[in-house]
């Protein structure tokens, strides 16, 4: 912790943190735009220059020297006085708002970055209300340099972050600056498009509206967007994200500081791996069969159905032949609700983790880094929980089954009942598993599209995406992290963790945090979580 | 006056200057047997004596600089500023043409100073005969064993290599070099840390001008007495001088630096005087980047200090460009302004705009469009930039802050004149057809 002066104030600083991070932790508003705490510092914007006490040259005396510095490219070192509260800081502040508007087409009303853009801000808050130039703007011009982003490079401001993330964090180097003076630009390559498994990071740290996402060009005005605190089920990383949404209707997701996982960023697999949650095919509805006759119960009825017919089934064929089938896809408090009633109706009963996918290998940016120069990982495991499950299942005790034994005990018949959880946004039912479907005397089947097991279940309940959940998931490393619903399920469906809850006994509204109370005597590992700090370090 | 003896320029004019065998036999080679019979401090230490001042523009002790590298390095860089884009200057275009083993004689005692093994000479692009001239005697070099390993039979070994900018200005500036000598964009770096302690390849690497070297030889001949005898103490030495304009003799001449701009535009040995019973005008007495001076500031002191007197930045490359009386000044200001505004290298925010926005106002200007208040914005524009005020990375804009603000403050009566003069409402017209 070192002490140091800003605008006559003494603050405590984190060390090692230059002095610009140091003020804007301590609450300071100090206008930047190359200086990105996960990138390489360039202090070429020039904008978040400030005075400094320095030893006069000759007599050594500490005095303000002439020159300011940018607080970028300082370090915060013990005793250093600094201040921001200045007529030269505000002028050369006010100076830059004006030449980064020089040439500016200001097409605010068109621009997707308008309402979150630093121009906007800095321009109200630090510049001048005029320009004084009245030549004509030089218009550099708009370029699609990907499959799914966008450069409108009339608008930047030259902070060379995107080109930077792609040589320190993606180590892909498809941006690049070309030209001199005003008319330098941001560009790839010819027939080499910004095309790589993180590019859509580019479009976050832009701080204006240059990098664009195709995505959500035009799609909706930000500050209509409401924002969700979540995590992203595209991998077993667990990054944290934001789930940006209006009109229970998901827009956007952007990556949310997490030191502990992802710092700053997200993969465009994660990034844009949310469309199926608005997809018309999903099961919105529970089910229940009866030979041909099929009818869609009352929610308030589905707790008691379901106990009935597990109670009369353990009645007739023993409690060993139930099996419940928890998906790596469910939360921990879910999968806890579910193993309750399981257990609570059999106690003999089996539980199994259900079939976890993988991808490929696992990458990592930028590619062949080692240690600490790894900048990001996306995992090939592609589902946010087997870990909490396991852990769970293990904590439980009892018979606990991997998936293959479940596979191999099932096609032997050894189950003749089964509560089958899937929620996967990809199919993945395979040919071997399908066949498992019809082998069960009571089938129930909780998934969000149809498959082989829910056309032949006998009682069928819809499953929500995780933007419409709550609850926790346990990251490949252990790490457990709690995610919030955004939006609420389609017409019809109910959250999960409100239906198991109901099943399984209790009564009231479903919180996680509430579940993970009633889960802390039996599963203590599971009943913590961590949150990463909901302010990030750094604004922008 | 006691006429110069060339020291610099001795060869210039000899037939074969350029070859090996010609240099050797107008006594080259000698200084540089003579240094590596004696230990790298003592060399320092005898450049540091001589006062030896940086000639690329900024007038740094070259001995202080070699004393910057840090004493535990293992690997140091030597790298040859021969970018010389500065508008009117061609010194060390002269001496790689006429004299390129002077050059290579210099370097190598310089890299033996600083033990630098590895000496890059980074050429301008447009120097294409130059670049062939230098290579063909680095190659003579080569084959006599004076480049290599173990040269001259020492223990000291030296590779050197010559490497072709592509043609920007700010690839002359030391960093920026760096960068492009590293096959990158030639944006200048952010410091701390200095060239000395992390340079090109993150080694220690020490940047200096042609001229600065070409004069290492003879210091270490002749001695540091001997350099600092000439010209005044604080700028000793020879030093290359270039006109150009509408004189009788535009060309490079070698001087001691106690000449006056006047002398150097008016001698016989020099300038020779205008042509066409032209007078002057305006200098811009060293390179555009310092400023200008007006006719009745031609008592100048081509020094390194005396410039400052004159409200201009420094001596700069000595390169004086003379404007004669029938000269627009509008033209002369928009000539500027464009220079900077196309080499701005475009990485700090006030440097990038600032000086394109200069160059669109002092367009205008020339067209006939021009407004009172524009000489006022252009005043404020050129001190909102620059290194010195600390708003920019590297000194490109302090060298467009001087000339714009010293050729509007010193012509600002002509310069609104000719803007009353403009046919009334012609500048709100022109804005409105060119926007
Ligand atoms: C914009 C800019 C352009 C420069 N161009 C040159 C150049 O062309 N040649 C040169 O020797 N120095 C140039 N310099 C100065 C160099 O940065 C550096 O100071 C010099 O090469 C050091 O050599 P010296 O100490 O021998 O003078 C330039 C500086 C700036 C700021
Ligand atoms: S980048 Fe910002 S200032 Fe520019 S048009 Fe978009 S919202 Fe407006
Ligand atoms: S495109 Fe955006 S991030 Fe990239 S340099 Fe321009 S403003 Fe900065
Ligand atoms: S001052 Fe100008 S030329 Fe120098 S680095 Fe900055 S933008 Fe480039
Ligand atoms: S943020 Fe410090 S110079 Fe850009």
């Amino acid at each position: 912790m070192a002490k140091i002066i800003i605008d006559s104030q003494e603050i405590e600083c984190r060390d090692g943190v230059t002095a610009l991070q140091a003020a804007i932790e301590a609450g300071w508003d100090v206008p930047h735009y190359c200086y990105h705490p996960g990138l390489s510092v360039v202090a070429s914007c020039r904008l978040c220059l400030m005075e400094m006490k320095m030893p006069h040259p000759q007599t050594k005396e500490m005095g303000w020297a002439p020159k300011l510095l940018p607080s970028c490219q300082t370090p915060a070192r013990e005793g250093m006085e600094i201040r921001f509260n200045t007529e030269k800081v505000k002028k050369n502040q006010e100076n830059c708002m004006e030449f980064f508007l020089l040439n500016h087409p200001l097409d605010c009303p068109v621009c997707d970055q308008a309402g979150e853009c630093h121009l906007q801000d800095y321009s109200y808050k630090f510049g001048k209300a005029e320009s004084r130039m009245v030549d004509q703007k030089l218009k550099n011009p708009k370029k699609d340099i990907g499959p799914r982003t966008l450069l409108y490079s009339d608008r930047c401001v030259m902070c060379t972050r995107c080109v930077r993330f792609t040589q320190e964090v993606s180590g892909t180097h498809e941006l690049s600056i070309v030209n001199r003076g005003s008319r330098v630009e941001i560009d790839v390559f010819p027939g080499l498009p910004l095309d790589n498994p993180l590019q859509g990071n580019v479009v976050d740290i832009c701080p204006v509206g240059c990098l664009l996402d195709k995505d959500f060009l035009f799609q909706r005005r930000v500050w209509e967007l409401k924002r969700g605190e979540s995590v992203c089920p595209g991998c077993a990383r667990g990054c944290s994200i934001s789930i940006d949404h209006v009109d229970e209707k998901v827009y956007r997701l952007k990556p949310r500081f997490n030191p502990k996982v992802n710092d700053w960023w997200m993969c465009d697999e994660g990034r844009f791996g949310y469309e199926y949650i608005h997809d018309k095919k999903r099961i919105s509805s529970p089910l229940v069969r009866r030979g041909l006759e099929q009818t869609t119960p009352n929610w308030e009825d589905v707790p008691a159905v379901l106990r009935y017919r597990f109670e009369q089934f353990v009645k007739a064929q023993g409690g060993a032949k139930v099996v419940a089938v928890l998906s790596p896809f469910m939360a921990n408090e879910e999968a806890w609700l579910l193993a309750k009633f399981i257990r609570d109706v059999a106690p003999e009963a089996s539980l199994a983790i259900g079939p976890v996918p993988y991808e490929g290998d696992d990458q990592i940016f930028p590619a062949k880094a080692s240690g600490d120069g790894i900048k990001f990982t996306i995992l090939k495991e592609k589902a946010p929980n087997r870990k909490g499950i396991e852990s769970l299942l293990e904590s439980l005790g009892g018979s606990t089954l991997t998936c293959e034994q479940f596979v191999e005990k099932a096609g032997a018949g050894e189950f003749m009942a089964a509560w089958v959880v899937g929620g996967y946004p990809k199919p993945w039912v395979d040919k071997d598993t399908a066949k498992l479907a019809g082998k069960f005397d009571l089938l129930v089947a909780q998934d969000i599209f149809e498959n082989e097991f829910t056309t032949k279940a006998d009682i069928v309940l819809p499953a929500c995406a995780w933007a419409e959940r709550e609850g926790s998931f346990t990251n490949a490393d252990g790490l457990s992290q709690p995610f919030h619903w955004a939006i609420v399920p389609p017409d019809g469906a109910r959250r999960d963790g409100q239906y198991l809850f109901e099943i399984a006994g209790e009564t009231g509204l479903f919180s996680a945090a509430r579940v993970r109370e009633m889960m802390a005597a039996s599963v203590p590992n599971l009943s913590q979580v961590y949150e990463s700090q909901r302010k990030p370090a750094h604004a922008h | 006056m006691a006429a110069f003896e060339p020291v610099l320029l001795r060869n210039r004019g000899v037939e074969g200057s350029t070859t090996l065998k010609v240099y050797e036999s107008r006594g080259g080679y000698q200084a540089v047997r003579k240094a590596l019979k004696q230990t790298p401090d003592e060399i320092v230490a005898e450049v540091k004596k001589a006062n030896l001042r940086g000639r690329g523009g900024a007038g740094f002790p070259a001995g202080v600089k070699w004393g910057f590298l840090p004493k535990d390095r293992k690997k140091t860089l030597l790298c040859v500023n021969g970018d010389e884009s500065e508008p009117p200057t061609f010194c060390n275009r002269v001496l790689m043409e006429h004299d390129p083993h002077q050059l290579i004689e210099g370097t190598i005692i310089a890299a033996y100073a600083v033990q630098a093994q590895t000496v890059y000479i980074y050429l301008r692009g447009e120097f294409h005969e130059q670049f062939h001239i230098v290579q063909k005697a680095v190659d003579q070099a080569y084959a006599a064993g004076y480049l290599g390993k173990k040269i001259f039979g020492s223990d000291f070994s030296i590779e050197m290599y010559l490497h072709r900018g592509a043609g920007a200005y700010v690839c002359g500036e030391e960093t920026g070099l760096i960068e492009s000598l590293e096959g990158k964009r030639g944006w200048p770096r952010i410091k701390p840390p200095f060239p000395a302690i992390e340079g090109a390849f993150r080694l220690p690497t020490v940047v200096n001008n042609v001229e600065t070297l070409s004069c290492v030889p003879h210091i270490i001949e002749r001695g540091a007495d001997w350099f600092t005898g000439i010209g005044p103490a604080h700028s000793a030495g020879p030093k290359l001088f270039c006109i150009s304009g509408p004189v009788k003799r535009p060309g490079c001449y070698e001087g001691a630096m106690d000449i006056t701009v006047r002398e150097l535009i008016e001698r016989e040995d020099m300038g020779g005087g205008m042509i066409d019973g032209k007078h002057v005008k305006a200098v811009f007495p060293g390179g555009c980047s310092m400023g200008i001076l007006s006719a009745d500031e031609l008592d100048m002191k081509l020094d390194f200090d005396d410039p400052r007197n004159f409200g201009l930045l420094g001596l700069g490359t000595a390169a004086a460009v003379v404007i004669p009386h029938d000269m627009d000044m509008r033209v002369v200001l928009r000539n500027m302004a464009r220079f900077y505004g196309t080499e701005s290298c475009g990485q700090c925010t006030q440097c990038r705009e600032g000086t394109a926005w200069m160059h669109k106002i002092a367009t205008r200007i020339a067209a006939d469009a021009g407004r009172p208040e524009d000489l006022d914005v252009l005043l404020e524009t050129a001190r909102n930039m620059g290194m010195m005020p600390g708003l920019s990375i590297c000194g490109l804009p302090d060298g467009a802050t001087f000339p714009i603000e010293t050729t509007v403050k010193k012509f600002r009566s002509e310069l609104e004149e000719y803007i009353l003069a403009q046919p009334k409402g012609r500048a709100e017209y022109l804005l409105r057809v060119l926007n």
